[in-house]
């Protein structure tokens, strides 16, 4: 619901509340901070994110004691959370899209074996394509986990049913955990005007103690066996258990509604009716575009048009005996949906209120069905009134002249068509400038690289017009790769930056074939379309050249969710490079830390405050990671070493084609997130190298070369000489983080030591 | 009680901020509305377009005002703006920032240049428009351009107290940057005091047009699965509105053809043509920079070892009179 405040009212609150101006996931994380929960295990994903970054904020500042743990992926957030709340402790997590289903594997586990959470899944768009705006195919996919599902119009709704949440997910009737969701963007980030506690007692109160009489799995004194398998004739118990609960938290939730009312003065029935009392014809709609749909009622009601608006606060359980008596005297009712339940003629909602309705007695109202408003597409006023005058059509002819549509569609102008801009370069690419031997006797590789200007007359493979912001630095380095790599490409990029700026539809950068998949899978996904290749090839079926070069470019994110895809892949040694342009951060999502993120350094999730000095642990070190899998080459580079970079490339190309699997890792800069100034790139970079921050070297069939030794030219510089170039880390050149600074130091001095030991002594 | 000038069917008094990322216009849209309704006592809302956009690229930021007693259901973007602001005057290229206004609406421009030339190039004929140089205000202050426009702002909408918006920046700047806190209170002052207006006939004026533009494609011209079968079509972007009034200009006599520019170039602007040398050798030769692809940054004349690449602020037609344009291999029929 959407309470309006007036001054008025702000007197009458029964208890002491604030007004703020903040979003919907302001304030989720506003309850979350009041509850104080003990644990938040989280993956950031958009529009999800802020949450967590906002908490993150607070936690810098003191203002709460939740422990937030910034997982290696949203399934292994759901772990997290699953095992700390079998401690019995008090947990929350916030996700959408992709990263819910990443995670979902883990909820039925949650809910089966009874252990209360509360998570915030704030809708998006579920990939492919790939969408970041908001609908509600992510939500659809929680309606068989056994979670209670809470939705949430406003921002005041989220913050209000973040509190009940809990309350209902502890309830000894309930025992399960809670969803909250509401919409991406249209009321994750809208800020309106908003009334909370001022006091965190009142929440602490009315949500009560955590149950302590559950048994957990932290209770010394009685062990517990948590997740023993069943069969079947125990496990349809469990199941009923589970039904009945669910089945209850109708109820419950009833009751701390009102409850929650009298301290608030906000109510929240389970269906929510608007204009329903003598409406003829209704649309449902979950979430914001209720809100909406409510203004044309307004309007059509003005004209006498018998209209009204349904829209739920809870769908699981789904409200059935409340959704009969909204609409037991309707004659026509239009399901609006922000996702598809694909060939089930109507997706979810209106399968369930069709069901609801086959109860009624008499007849029943003829029920109309409308995908719409998918991946954020806006749902305005004039689409309300399509909607309503379909459903004033129904209720007058008793037809569902059409009962399942899409609504929102056009079939375009052929005119219009997509047409190849330039023709395809295949073959191009092909400079002869560049000659990799291996010579059989030392088994070692001879790399030649002519001067660069000669390679100016090598076509990018990247074309201009991506979005990448002003001085961004993953497309110099990844040309500067590229420039060593003779012959054609197939590209691979992972979720991140890169892809994000080089493929927006209807537009791409790329010139080569180029294929995305989500960050935790890329390299597999990768993996099978090399060996697809070689299969066909095999077969004969294709009349292709040898020259085809796979290349897998991620970012550092990409190389922390898809670590486990990108090991097992290296394990496999097929014949393919990764490429990580590192740039320290999930930046694609507005800068959370990453495993890379260097120790102290300040991200949206690594605040800088009197609780907190930025990033809490020292940065992966992937490339070790990864050579320790025993691909036959491992490297780095950076655009501020462009020869050595080029001939890094080259040796890649020939061990992807020869040997196996090549993994390599570049530096660069992200001026808007490491706070630095765009023109300054190379130096910024240059400094890492020559600070042995980031070493330029090579693991070639497990033997470690050092490429560039700035020691050995006389140009080694401590690390302050990096870090005063980054806004994020110059705080760690102050004084009062002495320590910090020196933490980092010996960090990068200890592995700097390791390397020139590595060097040394091939065994290593 | 603050009382709105004027209101649309359901109540709003809107306000469209047109910007690139990077300029700060969130920020002030944001700080406008937190003051309208935390100061003021109107509702209102507030946020931005929204998508993967990074710095430099189009965005829009919206804030709805109403009476207190007026619920805000609606938040679709803000099509039919009361007011709106131009943060980015490269913006006209690619976005019709007038788009919508009402008859009587007011547009207020980050501009040098005249209020007659601004005009001319809006083709507005009917409301109020505000120009100020904020931008030029910002350097002088060592400030940011949104804080000028924020304070032009304040003075146009006419509503909103300034004294209130001088006690939040005040209070914005106090606890971290104390140094700045005079600097950001002159610039705010500056675009209040500074900035000019003009009102024009408005009789018989009529509303700019909108449309709710249909996406390029259909479900019968998308190819199925959303593959683009058109390879490298981002070249047919224009993405010098990403610009933030620098770039660099090039002296093809003092460059000695290092490759430098070209190795750090996020955008892949320089332009390379075989030639010959003096002994007669075939060799590469740097032709000059494709404007249309320069986001600004300026990496380039940071690394020229010569002075062939200077940094210059960016004059209107420049970077038309000089771009020299990537020789891309163009499918026939396709516009060079």
């Amino acid at each position: 619901m959407n309470h309006v405040i007036t001054e008025q009212e702000k007197l009458q609150a029964p208890v002491n509340q604030q007004v703020s101006f903040e979003s919907g996931n302001e304030m989720a994380a506003k309850a979350a901070a009041q509850i104080n929960y003990h644990i938040m295990g989280y993956f950031p994903i958009t529009p999800s994110t802020e949450i967590a970054q906002y908490l993150d904020q607070m936690k810098a500042k003191g203002e709460h004691d939740i422990k937030l743990i910034p997982a290696d992926g949203e399934h292994g957030s759901a772990g997290i959370c699953y095992g700390a709340s079998v401690s019995g402790a008090r947990v929350f997590n916030a996700t959408s899209a992709n990263g819910f289903l990443f995670m979902l594997e883990q909820l039925p586990v949650q809910s089966g074996t009874r252990f209360p959470m509360v998570l915030n899944l704030v809708t998006r768009a579920v990939s492919g394509p790939l969408d970041i705006r908001g609908d509600h195919s992510d939500l659809y996919f929680a309606l068989n986990t056994g979670w209670v599902i809470l939705t949430a119009n406003t921002p005041q709704a989220v913050y209000d049913l973040n509190i009940m949440a809990l309350k209902v997910a502890e309830h000894r009737d309930v025992r399960l955990p809670v969803i909250v969701a509401y919409d991406g963007f249209f009321t994750s980030h809208q800020k309106r005007k908003v009334l909370s506690f001022k006091d965190r007692e009142v929440v602490t109160e009315f949500v009560g103690e955590r149950p302590a009489d559950f048994p957990n799995a932290i209770d010394k004194n009685n062990p517990v066996t948590i997740g023993a398998h069943m069969n079947g004739d125990d496990l349809i118990h469990n199941n009923y258990q589970q039904s009945q609960a669910m089945y209850h938290a109708d109820k419950v939730f009833e009751e701390i509604q009102e409850e929650y009312e009298k301290l608030s003065g906000r109510s929240y029935p389970t269906i929510e009716t608007y204009a329903m009392e003598d409406a003829e014809a209704a649309v449902f709609l979950i979430n914001s575009a209720a809100e909406t749909a409510k203004d044309v009622v307004d309007r059509y009601r003005k004209q006498g048009k018998k209209v009204g608006v349904i829209t739920p606060n809870m769908i699981r359980p789904f409200p059935k005996e409340a959704m009969k008596e909204a609409l037991k005297n309707v004659k026509a009712v239009l399901v609006g949906e922000r996702a598809d339940s694909y060939g089930a003629n109507g997706a979810n909602m209106t399968l369930e209120i069709k069901s609801a309705l086959q109860e009624l007695s008499g007849a029943q109202p003829v029920v109309l069905s409308r995908v719409f408003g998918v991946g954020g597409k806006d749902f305005y006023e004039q689409d309300a009134e399509v909607f309503f005058d379909d459903a004033l059509e129904a209720a007058e002819t008793s037809v569902a002249a059409k009962p399942f549509d899409y609504h929102g569609i056009h079939a375009g102008d052929k005119k219009q068509r997509l047409l190849p801009v330039i023709e395809p370069q295949t073959g191009s690419f092909d400079t002869g400038l560049i000659k990799v031997t291996h010579d059989a006797e030392t088994d070692q590789l001879k790399v030649k690289v002519p001067p660069l200007r000669q390679l100016m007359s090598k076509p990018k493979r990247i074309a201009s017009g991506h979005g990448a912001c002003p001085g961004c630095g993953i497309f110099p380095g990844l040309e500067l790769f590229f420039k060593g790599i003779e012959g054609d490409v197939m590209v691979l990029f992972q979720t991140g930056c890169g892809y994000v700026v080089s493929a927006a539809y209807p537009h791409t950068s790329h010139k080569q074939t180029f294929i995305h998949n989500l960050f935790q899978n890329g390299a597999a996904t990768l993996s099978g379309t090399v060996e697809a290749f070689y299969e066909i090839k095999r077969r004969g079926e294709v009349e292709i050249g040898d020259d085809f070069t796979f290349v897998m470019v991620t970012g550092d994110g990409g190389m922390d969710i898809g670590m486990g895809s990108a090991i097992g892949t290296s394990l496999r040694n097929h014949g393919m490079i990764i490429v990580e342009y590192d740039n320290e951060g999930y930046m694609n999502t507005g800068s959370q830390q990453s495993y890379s993120t260097p120790i102290g350094h300040m991200t949206s999730t690594s605040n800088v405050g009197k609780n907190q000095k930025g990033k809490a642990f020292h940065h992966k070190d992937t490339p070790q990671i990864m050579a320790a899998t025993n691909i036959p080459y491992v490297f780095t580079g950076t655009e501020a070493y462009p020869q050595d970079l080029i001939k890094k490339a080259a040796k890649a190309q020939w061990y992807a084609k020869h040997e196996g699997l090549v993994y390599g890792k570049l530096l660069i800069t992200c001026p808007l997130n490491w706070k630095s100034e765009e023109r300054y790139g190379q130096r910024i970079i240059k400094a890492a190298v020559d600070s042995c921050f980031f070493p330029l070297y090579e693991v070639e069939k497990g033997k470690t070369t050092i490429t560039y030794n700035p020691e050995a030219k006389n140009k080694r510089e401590p690390v302050s000489e990096w870090l005063k170039y980054l806004g994020k880390a110059k705080h760690m050149l102050k004084p009062e983080h002495e320590q910090l600074y020196r933490a980092f130091e010996i960090e990068v001095d200890k592995r700097w030591n390791r390397l020139k030991a590595k060097h040394e002594c091939e065994y290593l | 009680m603050t009382i709105l000038p004027k209101t649309n069917a359901l109540g709003f008094f809107e306000i469209r901020l047109e910007s690139i990322g990077g300029l700060g216009a969130n920020l002030a849209g944001k700080m406008l509305a937190e003051a309208g309704v935390l100061g003021h006592g109107l509702n209102g809302s507030n946020f931005s377009s929204y998508g993967s956009e990074k710095k430099g690229t189009p965005v829009k930021a919206f804030i709805r005002f109403c009476n207190p007693e007026v619920e805000i259901r609606a938040h679709s973007p803000i099509e039919e703006p009361h007011v709106i602001g131009v943060f980015h005057e490269a913006l006209y290229k690619t976005v019709d920032v007038t788009s919508g206004l009402q008859p009587d609406g007011i547009v207020l421009v980050n501009s040098e240049r005249s209020m007659e030339e601004v005009k001319e190039e809006l083709e507005l004929h009917h409301g109020t428009l505000a120009v100020i140089d904020a931008m030029n205000i910002a350097v002088e202050e060592n400030s940011r351009l949104n804080t000028a426009m924020l304070g032009a702002l304040y003075r146009v909408l006419g509503f909103l107290d300034a004294d209130n918006m001088r006690d939040v920046i005040r209070q914005t700047f106090e606890k971290k940057y104390p140094h700045l806190v005079e600097a950001n209170l002159r610039t705010f002052n500056r675009g209040y005091e500074e900035v000019q207006f003009q009102s024009f006939e408005t009789l018989n004026a009529v509303q700019k047009q909108f449309e709710r533009k249909l996406p390029r494609l259909g479900y019968e011209t998308q190819e199925i699965g959303g593959i683009i079968s058109a390879q490298a079509n981002s070249i047919e972007k224009d993405l010098s509105g990403s610009r933030q009034g620098f770039l660099p200009a090039f002296e093809q006599e003092k460059c000695i053809n290092c490759t430098h520019c070209d190795t750090v170039c996020p955008d892949f602007c320089f332009v390379w043509e075989e030639g010959e040398d003096k002994r007669g050798r075939k060799q590469m030769f740097l032709q000059g920079i494709d404007y249309n692809y320069c986001k600004g940054c300026l990496k380039c004349v940071e690394v020229c070892p010569t002075s062939a690449l200077t940094e210059i602020r960016e004059t209107l037609g420049f970077s038309d009179e000089n771009r020299v344009k990537q020789p891309f291999p163009y499918t026939e029929g396709v516009m060079r």
